[in-house]
């Protein structure tokens, strides 16, 4: 495969799925349903305001999203009041699977969003978008609903696009650009096309969701790109430009632990495949310092790497979705 | 005996609440779009596509590039009724734009004076729509570009100049405050006075004139003008600016200020008196000054007794709005002027009107939308036509 082969057959921009009424009319032929989930911790600043754009623009006027679903982590303020008084189904992480060990994590909010979720695809969104617009959503399942061969769709933002006379500026985030680029580069240099993929908005049906495993941190993006891809090849994919996106900056010590997470996870996966093979047991803290009364000290943070299972494996999701336990298959009613 | 749609309103109120994702949406768009007066091209886009999207019957812009959109009404021998809402703003392009929504505000630079106005106004053909709400007249929705400060309401003024036919009635929407009830405008005259010192008197001449310091003076004379307790008249010092550093006399200061009355020659007359000072003190002092104006508007008024103005007063009574009288120099003094029934009312209440955080009530929205639907219909039902 060239290094361009696959940007140019499945990238795509938003304007492409402008027609909302000619998606809704194709959700309706293949009968599907879509739910969208939006992870918060502490996003009351900009919850209401995703949660009324997109129930004005993709639920009333525009019959696209069937359910709008906040999964919080345990805000201290008052994230999940606001998004319930906004028309919200609003849900604690914790008490999603409670027989399950408790764990904090977006991967982990992602996870369980598939348990109490009911459509047949699933979008999910960051909850911090300042300049949130209904395209992040409907241009995430216009490649899903029109194209059968497309069952995982990634944002991205702010990249030139080949062909298209605007030039926009190049470069992609710190972790992206330094750590996961070369990765890609390095062992899977096709997924080098993929131009953000650290981007937190992505969509697809379920039944790919639920086969794969989720990372409870920072890496179930990366994790999910290649479980995906590993499964079910590159041509499964396919990117979107949704222009420009505000967000909150991260500080680089953030974005450290941040791609400490990420390194663990490809790591772990290019260790499964067979890939290379690690002769020492990786470690669990980041080791950063700071200045503490003109002295050096360590700020060592405990980076566990904690892992769901396709959540297929879990009974209580079986059960719910009525998933024949030998055949995987969900068993039609009669 | 009450009309019909007066009776009709507290239910109207309900149902334009219950779509009030699609309004705060529209205000939240329209309003994150920054819009500086004579650059607001990227607001205008966004409203046509707006309206576009509701397929309203016509949706494009004037040669001025006002959008607009027209709802077709059933009578085609009625001259439509306008509803107009200025989109420039205060705000320059490179401040953050996005807008905050909470349970009870919504908050953003520009959102009081005039996004809320305009996501309203884009609003109105769902609302329409909701409320299975006809018209005998066309409904002309007009947002108007370069209404503030040096814009000089030319938005409005060529919108009114190259409209083909004669306009029935209109109402401007304010975002704020729900009450205001405006159905005069003062004769007004905007005006700069600006003071340059030239730097080639030296720089070792630390005796130079002050810019500043000759503002000062002109502010002082006009202060001790007579102004007329009857007509009524006032000036109003509204900017001034000048300077580099606190340690350097300044060499160029600017000050900005409205002459306001409800006598045109008496702007007039103070306008001639303030130039003499200005003529007096540049002469004295040896300083270039210059006297500008950059707007004006003519008084017009309708009676408290018209028709147009007793009905909005019904309309608001009814919605338990208390009406607060005032003049504006705005959209409105242009309709006025041209003799056409107009009024200026207030969507709803807020904070820190003209500050980068200023917010309006979400819930008072749907009562203001009411009072605009309540007038609109005052305006349909031909009480007010002139034969």
């Amino acid at each position: 495969m060239s290094h361009n082969s696959w940007i140019k057959k499945n990238t795509f921009h938003f304007s492409d799925f402008k027609n909302l009424s000619y998606l809704v009319q194709e959700k309706k032929r293949k009968n599907l349903t879509i739910s969208l989930c939006l992870p918060t911790l502490n996003e009351e600043e900009t919850i209401a305001k995703e949660i009324v754009i997109f129930r004005s623009e993709l639920v009333l006027r525009y019959p696209l999203i069937d359910e709008i679903v906040v999964i919080d982590s345990g805000s201290t303020d008052r994230t999940r009041e606001v998004a319930r008084a906004f028309g919200a189904s609003v849900y604690i992480a914790d008490e999603i699977l409670p027989g399950l060990e408790k764990q904090k994590g977006k991967g982990e909010n992602l996870w369980k969003a598939l348990y109490v979720t009911s459509g047949d695809i699933i979008i999910y969104i960051d909850a911090d978008i300042k300049n949130i617009h209904h395209r992040f959503a409907y241009a995430l399942v216009g490649p899903l609903l029109l194209y059968d061969n497309i069952k995982y769709v990634k944002a991205f933002y702010e990249r030139p696009i080949a062909g298209r006379k605007k030039t926009r500026p190049t470069g992609g985030g710190r972790v992206t650009e330094l750590v996961v680029r070369p990765f890609f580069s390095l062992f899977f240099p096709e997924m080098a096309q993929i131009i953000q993929p650290l981007s937190g908005e992505y969509a697809g049906y379920r039944e790919t969701f639920e086969q794969i495993p989720f990372p409870i941190g920072y890496g179930v993006e990366t994790s999910m790109l290649l479980d995906i891809y590993e499964k079910w090849g590159l041509d499964v994919i396919a990117q979107v430009d949704l222009e420009k996106r505000v967000h909150r900056n991260q500080d680089t010590k953030a974005l450290g632990k941040m791609s400490f997470s990420i390194i663990n996870t490809f790591m772990d996966r290019l260790e499964k495949l067979g890939v290379i093979k690690t002769k020492k047991k990786m470690l669990t803290n980041m080791i950063q310092y700071k200045i503490v009364n003109n002295e050096y000290r360590p700020d060592i943070s405990d980076i566990q790497k904690l892992e769901r299972p396709p959540i297929i494996d879990i009974p209580e999701y079986r059960k719910k979705f009525n998933i024949d336990q030998s055949m995987n298959k969900k068993v039609k009613n009669v | 005996m009450p009309m019909d749609y007066i009776l009709r309103l507290p239910e109207y109120e309900k149902v334009i609440k219950s779509i009030k994702e699609t309004i705060i949406t529209n205000i939240v768009l329209v309003g994150q779009v920054p819009a500086p007066t004579f650059s607001e091209q990227n607001r205008t886009k966004v409203i046509l596509e707006r309206m576009s999207e509701l397929n309203i019957d016509e949706c494009s812009t004037d040669n001025y590039q006002n959008p607009i959109g027209i709802i077709r009404g059933r009578r085609r021998d009625k001259p439509p009724l306008f509803v107009v809402a200025h989109i420039d703003t205060i705000f320059d392009e490179d401040i953050d734009h996005n807008y905050t929504v909470k349970e009870k505000y919504i908050t953003g630079p520009g959102i009081l004076d005039n996004s809320a106005g305009v996501g309203i106004l884009v609003s109105l053909p769902e609302i329409f729509k909701k409320l299975n709400l006809h018209f005998e007249s066309d409904i002309v929705l007009a947002g108007v570009v370069q209404s503030i400060g040096k814009g000089n309401l030319r938005g409005i003024r060529h919108l009114l100049r190259g409209w083909p036919s004669p306009i029935r009635g209109a109402i401007c929407l304010e975002g704020c405050d729900l009450g205001r009830l405006n159905y005069y405008s003062n004769g007004m005259m905007r005006c700069e006075i600006s003071c340059n010192i030239s730097s080639k008197q030296g720089w070792e001449n630390n005796f130079r004139p002050n810019a500043i310091l000759i503002l000062y003076e002109v502010i002082n004379k006009i202060l001790k003008l007579r102004l007329p307790q009857r007509p009524q008249a006032r000036v109003i010092f509204g900017k001034i600016s000048g300077g580099v550093k606190h340690g350097k006399i300044a060499l160029k200061a600017k000050l900005g200020f409205e002459i306001q009355s409800d006598s045109e020659e008496m702007v007039r007359e103070i306008y001639d008196d303030i130039r003499d000072i200005v003529n007096g003190i540049s002469h004295e002092r040896a300083v270039d000054l210059k006297l500008k104006t950059i707007s004006s508007t003519n008084p017009a008024r309708l009676q408290f007794s018209h028709p147009l103005v007793k009905q909005a007063v019904s309309v608001m009574k009814t919605l338990g709005i208390a009406p607060v009288s005032g003049n504006s120099e705005s959209e409105l003094s242009i309709f006025l002027a041209n003799n056409i029934p107009a009024v200026t009312l207030g969507m709803s209440k807020g904070n820190n009107y003209h500050l980068e955080n200023g917010s309006i009530e979400i819930e008072p929205i749907f009562t203001g939308i009411a009072q605009v639907i309540g007038v609109l219909l005052a305006l349909d039902s031909g009480e007010f036509d002139v034969s």
